[in-house]
């Protein structure tokens, strides 16, 4: 296997192998942690197991700590030794909140308003359970060297989990800068010590808009960069244009609790990205009728009008968007495959297909 | 003594921007502002269907996607033809007057109001307002943590003169969190006629692709209200109350004191004569907008584009190394001269104006009790105010337009692509006046440029040396401590710049 690919393999089967450990206890509870990638320690914080449900405990001191992660290792089979090492791990699990560096690079900012409009856990929830968003730079009341210094000495303690938005200007440096610097400078260095990348939003999964045919920066997705230098780390892509706010949050969460989640060869999480959105489509009844909207006013599958529901990996469809109000369908507008691989890249594949009975129909005849 | 400051990444704005200034004798007597980010959007336009352009367009920002997507919308329109129908341009300026309530509300809370409110002031908090007292708690935890920046995203900040008033404080701070649920709701608003939000699938030219119904208008107009309250009860006595606190700030960040509108909300047959219409205010004087004085010096910019041109038959080729060059943005001029967009400009232009009642009352009943007039609004207050004014307004004219939706009548007109065409498309986003404009040739894009709000307010110098109006803004703002210069990060925020926007 080619090197660069290895720690992609390994990103792949983490929930089995390097990064998580099972923990069972007697036959109804289990947890699955973490045991290397978030958290700081938090001394004044356990954890407790009840049937199904992992209950986060304030104010139960290191000593109860060492007792539960003795009698847990016990269970494990692991003998004493193990303990220490159990009750840091079980620390960091109760802390429960990553520490997150976010950048932005060829960006539109749509991602981290996206992730705004999160609804339960809401937006300040967000920012005060779960995860300490140490930098943003929409949120960060640092500004200039003072936000400089936040993101230097975020990346120089190494604890956190680098989330980054948009993709990069391999092709042209200097079309993205802060701090003097090109943004791909930064990113290379925070991705090199990070604990592991998500790359939030379309752009930054895939390239997005900005790597469209006949873009003059040479953009490319955080994967394609990290490869071109040779950076190996856990990486999870969530595309979408912007990308669904329960994706950013689903993920920081099975991450911080349960570990790793299981990805596709994409690197999507399968439990967000593992059907077509047509196969979810409220419309699709209307599809095996043979019932086709024609214009955009009439009811129908909007196939003839361009829809590549048929073609985009995303849950989207019946998850809705902005607390559940609407969708692209339900709203009356063909999926333009936003949270696809190859959104809108190519100039002459057109958005909308009004009337064109074109390759996808076949494509979509024959499935 | 001359001190040289960078502010580099100018955080709390959309996107990436760096300011240089020269400070004498504690004042800034020069200043530079740089577009730090270039994606291309136009160069990646050529060629294609020109229905792709209101979806790829609206990704320029995703703050303020909507009126990028009307704006395309507006251009092919011109082009085809054709018209929405009253519902289709309802719902317009529905979706656009929701996404306009998100961006004002996030702007003063969350990207603003931490340069003047204390958040320190949580620690003293006596009281029992539960959202105080959980944020209370949550800092008295995060700081027992003991880890890397404990109180992030909020703290670290600049030192400097924040509110000492435990009231402005406290209002600001349990605000900021509200105002978190209140622009949600409003992007949720806007999601009911569009689709989503960001980036609104719904918009298309000849009108929106939604549909009307009873149980949406319900939905919309119950949320509606509720952000409406929001407005009145939190976000126009937070900012009168930062008014009071710092009140020298009317004095600071006056700018060039040129102002540009090209009007926004499509009008809906029978109604009077729209509150929000075009107009240039030039040396006080109110002028009739004319579009082909708008030209685009490209000399300090990094395109190697020419200069002087409107942006019909403009170009956009980039040079990264060019010499002089210090900004991915253009520098647009109106009749050769600087101007500043956004809610300053539309309030102003109307007020001045005179036409709409409500709005020069509106506007009288603020600045007396702030105890300023008019004069008084070109400021980092001014600009402040006329955007929780503007903010009302719009609410108002919404709960009208809702009012005005006829379920089962369309909301859109079909329409064909002509092999050859020309168009533009000017409206207002929430920062500015907004322009696209568009040439098709062989039913393809043949040319395609757009002058966004902080294009124009964050211009770099133009081909004359005359600095733009954030420049402007920035001269003469005092700086107590070069080490943390708030005043001018307080200046250039006041514009609520968006730079994935100006550059695109
Ligand atoms: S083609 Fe599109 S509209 Fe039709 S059923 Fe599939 S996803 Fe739904
Ligand atoms: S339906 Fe398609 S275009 Fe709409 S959000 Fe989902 S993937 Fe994106």
């Amino acid at each position: 296997m080619h090197k660069k690919c290895v720690w992609r393999e390994i990103a792949k089967k983490t929930s089995s192998t390097r990064f998580c450990v099972l923990v069972l206890i007697g036959t109804h509870f289990e947890v699955l942690f973490n045991n290397s990638i978030w958290g700081r320690s938090s001394s004044q914080r356990s954890s407790i197991f009840t049937k199904g449900h992992l209950v986060l405990q304030k104010n139960i001191s290191r000593r109860d700590f060492t007792k539960l992660a003795t009698a847990l290792a016990g269970s494990l089979g692991l003998g004493a030794a193990a303990a220490p090492r159990t009750a840091t791990a079980l620390e960091k699990l109760a802390a429960g909140k990553p520490n997150v560096l976010w950048l932005q690079a060829l960006s539109c900012s749509g991602c981290t308003v996206s992730a705004l409009n999160s609804y339960q856990p809401d937006a300040i929830d967000l920012i005060t359970e779960y995860m300490s968003l140490l930098f943003h730079s929409t949120i960060s009341s640092a500004t200039g060297s003072l936000a400089s210094s936040v993101i230097s000495e975020t990346i120089d303690q190494g604890d956190f989990l680098l989330v980054v938005e948009g993709s990069i200007p391999l092709g042209m440096p200097e079309a993205c800068m802060s701090g003097g610097r090109p943004i791909s400078e930064l990113i290379a260095k925070a991705a090199g010590r990070a604990k592991a990348v998500v790359a939030v939003g379309t752009c930054s999964s895939f390239g997005g808009i900005p790597a469209a045919e006949n873009n003059p920066t040479g953009a490319v997705s955080v994967r394609d960069f990290l490869d071109s230098e040779s950076i190996g780390k856990p990486l999870i892509n969530l595309p979408g244009c912007p990308c669904h706010p329960d994706w950013l949050v689903g993920t920081l969460v099975h991450v911080t609790e349960f570990g790793m989640p299981s990805l596709d060869d994409d690197l999507r999480p399968t439990m967000f990205y593992s059907k077509v959105v047509h196969d979810q489509c409220p419309r699709f009844a209307d599809y095996e009728r043979g019932n086709f909207a024609e214009s955009f006013s009439d009811s129908g599958c909007l196939f003839k009008l361009g829809c590549v529901g048929a073609r985009t990996f995303s849950d989207c469809i019946h998850r809705r968007w902005n607390g559940g109000v609407n969708s692209c369908i339900d709203s009356g507008a063909p999926c333009i495959g936003c949270a696809g691989k190859d959104f809108a890249k190519k100039a002459d594949f057109p958005l909308y297909r009004i009337g064109q009975e074109d390759a996808l129909v076949t494509e979509l005849a024959q499935r | 003594m001359n001190r040289k400051i960078t502010i580099d990444p100018l955080t709390r704005i959309e996107g990436h921007l760096s300011i240089r200034v020269d400070v004498e004798e504690g004042k800034v007597i020069t200043a530079e502002c740089s577009g730090e980010m270039f994606r291309g959007f136009e160069a990646i336009l050529q060629g294609r269907d020109p229905m792709d352009a209101q979806q790829i367009m609206q990704r320029i920002c995703g703050v303020c996607p909507v009126a990028h997507g009307i704006a395309s919308c507006m251009a092919q329109e011109e082009a085809y033809g054709v018209a929405p129908p009253q519902n289709g341009q309802l719902l317009r300026n529905l979706i656009q007057g929701s996404n306009f309530l998100q961006s004002h509300i996030l702007h003063f809370y969350h990207l603003s109001a931490v340069d003047w409110i204390d958040l320190a002031a949580i620690q003293k908090y006596e009281g029992s307002d539960p959202t105080l007292r959980n944020l209370q708690t949550w800092v008295q935890t995060q700081i027992e943590t003991q880890q890397l920046f404990p109180l992030a995203p909020l703290f670290p900040r600049y030192e400097g003169n924040y509110a000492d008033d435990a009231l402005t404080n406290e209002m600001g701070l349990k605000n900021y969190v509200i105002a978190l649920e209140m622009r949600a709701l409003a992007h949720q608003m806007g999601a009911i006629w569009c689709g989503k939000l960001p980036h609104a699938p719904g918009l298309i030219p000849g009108g929106v692709t939604e549909s009307v119904t009873a149980r949406k208008v319900a939905r919309f107009r119950s949320a509606l209200k509720r952000v409406a309250t929001f407005i009145d009860d939190a976000y126009l006595p937070d900012v009168q109350r930062v008014a009071t606190a710092f009140p020298d700030y009317f004095e600071v960040g006056r700018g060039c004191g040129n102002f540009l509108t090209y009007g926004m909300f499509g009008q809906p047959t029978g109604s009077e004569e729209p509150t929000f219409s075009p107009g240039v205010l030039m040396d006080g004087k109110l002028q009739t907008f004319h579009q082909d004085q708008i030209t685009e010096d490209t000399c300090y910019s990094r395109f190697s584009s020419p200069s002087g041109i409107h942006p019909s038959s403009g170009a956009s080729a980039p040079d990264p190394h060019k010499d002089k060059a210090y900004s991915w943005i253009k520098a647009p001029r109106y009749a050769g001269q600087v101007m500043e967009v956004g809610p300053l400009a539309r309030v102003l232009t109307a007020y001045k104006r005179g036409t709409d009642p409500n709005l020069v009352n509106l506007v009288d009943k603020y600045l007396e009790a702030l105890a300023v007039d008019a004069t008084a609004l070109p400021s980092v207050l001014g600009r402040h105010l006329s955007r929780a004014l503007e903010a009302k307004i719009v609410a108002t004219k919404m709960l009208e337009w809702v009012e005005m939706l006829a379920p089962e009548e369309p909301t859109n007109t079909p329409f064909t692509i002509p092999q050859t065409g020309t168009g533009a498309g000017l409206t207002e986003a929430a920062r500015g006046a907004l322009g696209h404009w568009l040439q098709i040739r062989n039913g393809k894009i043949s040319n395609y440029q757009c002058v966004v709000p902080t294009t124009w307010n964050c211009s770099p110098r133009d081909d004359e040396g005359n600095p733009g109006a954030t420049e402007q803004a920035l001269m003469g703002t005092p700086v107590n401590n070069v080490e943390n210069p708030l005043e001018a990060a307080r200046v250039v925020r006041s514009f609520d710049p968006c730079l994935a926007c100006a550059v695109h």
